[in-house]
């Protein structure tokens, strides 16, 4: 134990924390070390050139903390045709497999209700809504399957013959059924909901937090080189890593956001050499590169906003994962990709 | 010494000699199973397949064909019924499957692709996964742990094959938590919704709308259970019908919990949320509702009056997941959307 300390307080290259710790380790570095030790040969560094004891700088790589701030899906995925024509064939058979529709539990005899109920099964011969007209106890109730180009398995059309069935005629009262032998019965308008392609859509705006509902959205900036990346600073002084992501997002972009910093642990790292190392003088390191560790967020409401950010932006978007490989270098790419939600 | 130089030479020379040898068998007979086994597939595939033309679509109707049958094919030729008894493993007869369409037991589903689940899979399990990380450095070793059940350790002759002793500080054995890895993240396997219908035991009516309601808001068929004992404080006789449970799986379990955090839990009065001390230390967590909540879901209030007022039950609603302690499956029942009060009990 002594003996690693006396020879490790030598190696400027291990920071205080780990020289405490080095010996208490289980794992196989502490090993390597202890073995290294026994076999008195100078450790192998590769990366890190011998430190001599003339007043070179000493070397390391720049340390920064990313945050890799998303937007969580906001409605459900499209489905894919093998999933909707397999649901719509689960549900004919259900009605096929089903007891018969106990109709008067769910509606009073001869209310209003009960007229409209007995009006719309004429037309559709199935209690349920979405599944076409289709008999599942006639003689051709095993023709349950689609012809080609029909739609019915869609959810769009799915949609639409729920709206109209939702739509209550006015029946029962004498005036109404005049009014549908003249011209038209009345209809209460049925309210329709959201489409799933917003406007920002349309307009392809990637600025927008309302694109791709869909899909998880990534925030990306365009830092003063002119590179597309996550917000990303250095880590000042012995600042923790979510308490910097926490302080990036705000020096990013802004206040106008309620985000929440997932966990404490980064959720994948990126490291990339400097062409040529960067000569920190008032310290006295020579940075050989940077390495980034990035804190997963997430957005809940807000947006983003560049202006008075401290950390030379010039541009943000939400991108999905896919629109990302696009803007960012392949190395990046390669380093992020495996983080980042595929929906 | 001529020993140990054959010992540390033989190595080295049979390796020579092995090397020569594949060196020689390398180049004369080379040889894989996959590019082999490639040449015998076809190279035309069913997908490359022209559609049918135009005119066979339009005027392909299967319905009108079967109508113009003249004779119809007897039920038997072309109708599968699996036999109704299982009469054993070596009986030729066979019933098919549960999940075939031609088993008597065959359910169909699911019908959809709920709401929850999409959610849990795009962004809950991904956040717990984060938030419950543990990083070992490669090359860790746990340090080892004392053995769960000790044996029976002295020089007594009876110690001999004698089973384990019990768990320490009580009579159960708590399950182990295990770091999580992307392989055992937190995930909701069921719900069951249980009632105990007091007044049962005067009137069966009240079971009777008990299991109608619970049916109703879980769609799934409700099982009744007798009293396996009596009390004589609560009035209570052996053997009479008294609660009813159902037991939701996927699907349902999936619409049912959205539907409370949606619906129902929003709409109750004062309702602070599941009690903190809640859980059976393995990761099943439970809560009741009133009669009064019970009639705000969407299938009751919808025929309220169907229902008599008086008998609409109240229920516990057990959620089962796969966390081994309380503590991670309340992490994961809190990010659907459930709040906790009071002190957090592990």
């Amino acid at each position: 134990m002594r003996r690693i300390w006396s020879s490790l307080s030598q190696n400027p290259s291990i920071c205080t924390s780990c020289l405490v710790t080095i010996s208490q380790r289980r794992h196989a570095s502490a090993t390597a070390v202890a073995i290294a030790e026994d076999n008195s040969t100078p450790p192998q560094t590769t990366h890190i050139p011998p430190v001599s004891e003339a007043a070179s700088p000493k070397t390391a790589y720049q340390l920064r903390a990313g945050v890799v701030l998303s937007r969580p899906p906001q409605i459900t995925r499209d489905l894919t045709p093998f999933e909707k024509s397999f649901f719509l064939y689960q549900r004919r058979l259900n009605e096929r497999l089903a007891l018969p529709f106990t109709r008067y539990f769910y509606f009073k005899k001869d209310t209003p209700a009960d007229v409209d109920w007995k009006r719309k099964i004429k037309t559709r011969l199935t209690p349920a809504r979405d599944i076409g007209v289709y008999n599942p106890y006639s003689k051709e109730g095993w023709h349950d399957e689609l012809l080609v180009g029909d739609r019915t398995s869609e959810v769009e059309s799915q949609v639409e013959a729920l709206l109209k069935d939702a739509e209550v005629e006015a029946v029962g009262d004498k005036d109404a059924q005049e009014q549908e032998q003249v011209g038209g019965g009345k209809k209460e308008a049925v309210e329709r909901p959201m489409p799933r392609e917003t406007e920002a859509d349309r307009k392809g705006d990637v600025r927008s937090l309302d694109r791709k509902l869909a899909r998880t959205l990534y925030l990306l900036v365009k830092d003063k080189t002119g590179r597309w990346c996550f917000p990303s600073d250095r880590l000042v002084g012995k600042e923790i890593l979510h308490l910097a992501a926490e302080r990036i997002i705000v020096q990013a972009g802004g206040i106008n956001m309620n985000t929440w910093v997932v966990g404490n642990a980064p959720v994948g790292h990126y490291s990339r050499p400097f062409r040529t190392p960067v000569v920190d003088s008032a310290k006295g390191i020579e940075e050989l590169g940077e390495k980034v560790f990035f804190m997963k967020a997430r957005i809940l409401a807000g947006q983003a906003n560049l202006k008075e950010n401290a950390l030379e932006l010039t541009d943000f978007q939400w991108l999905a994962k896919e629109e990302i490989e696009g803007i960012v270098t392949p190395e990046y790419w390669s380093d992020v990709k495996n983080m980042l939600a595929t929906r | 010494m001529v020993l140990y130089e054959l010992r540390t030479g033989a190595p080295a020379i049979l390796r020579r000699d092995a090397q020569a040898l594949f060196q020689s068998t390398r180049t004369c007979c080379r040889r894989y199973a996959s590019s082999t086994a490639t040449e015998e597939l076809e190279q035309t595939s069913s997908f490359s397949t022209p559609d049918p033309s135009e005119d066979i679509i339009k005027n392909y109707d299967p319905i009108a064909r079967s109508r113009k049958r003249s004779v119809q094919l007897p039920p038997s030729r072309y109708q599968f019924r699996p036999p109704k008894y299982y009469r054993g493993p070596l009986h030729p007869h066979q019933p098919p499957h549960p999940s075939d369409p031609s088993s008597r037991e065959f359910i169909p589903g699911p019908f959809t692709l709920p709401r929850l689940e999409q959610t849990y899979e795009s962004t809950i399990a991904p956040d717990l996964m984060t938030l419950t990380y543990t990083h070992f450095p490669p090359g860790y070793r746990a340090p080892e742990k004392s053995e769960r059940l000790r044996t029976w350790r002295g020089d007594s002759p009876y110690f001999k094959n004698r089973p384990l002793r019990g768990p320490r500080g009580g009579d159960a054995l708590r399950l182990l938590r295990k770091p999580i890895t992307f392989r055992n993240i937190p995930r909701i396997t069921g719900v069951t919704i249980h009632s105990m219908v007091k007044e049962a035991k005067e009137d069966s009516a009240y079971l009777h709308v008990a299991g109608m309601v619970m049916q109703a808001i879980s769609n799934v068929k409700v099982k009744t259970h007798v009293a396996k004992s009596s009390v004589a404080q609560w009035g209570l006789r052996e053997g009479k019908y008294i609660s009813a449970t159902a037991h939701l799986k996927q699907e349902d379990a999936f619409h049912f919990l959205s539907k409370c955090v949606d619906v129902v839990l929003p709409r109750i009065k004062d309702w602070k949320g599941l009690k903190g001390s809640t859980g059976d230390s393995s990761g099943n967590l439970n809560f009741g509702l009133t009669p009064e909540a019970v009639a705000l879901f969407p299938e009751i209030e919808i025929n309220y009056d169907m229902y008599p007022p008086k008998m609409i039950p109240g229920c516990n609603i057990i959620i089962h997941t796969t966390a081994r302690t309380d503590r991670d499956a309340r992490l994961l029942i809190r990010a659907i959307g459930f709040p906790f009060y009071g002190k957090l009990v592990d």
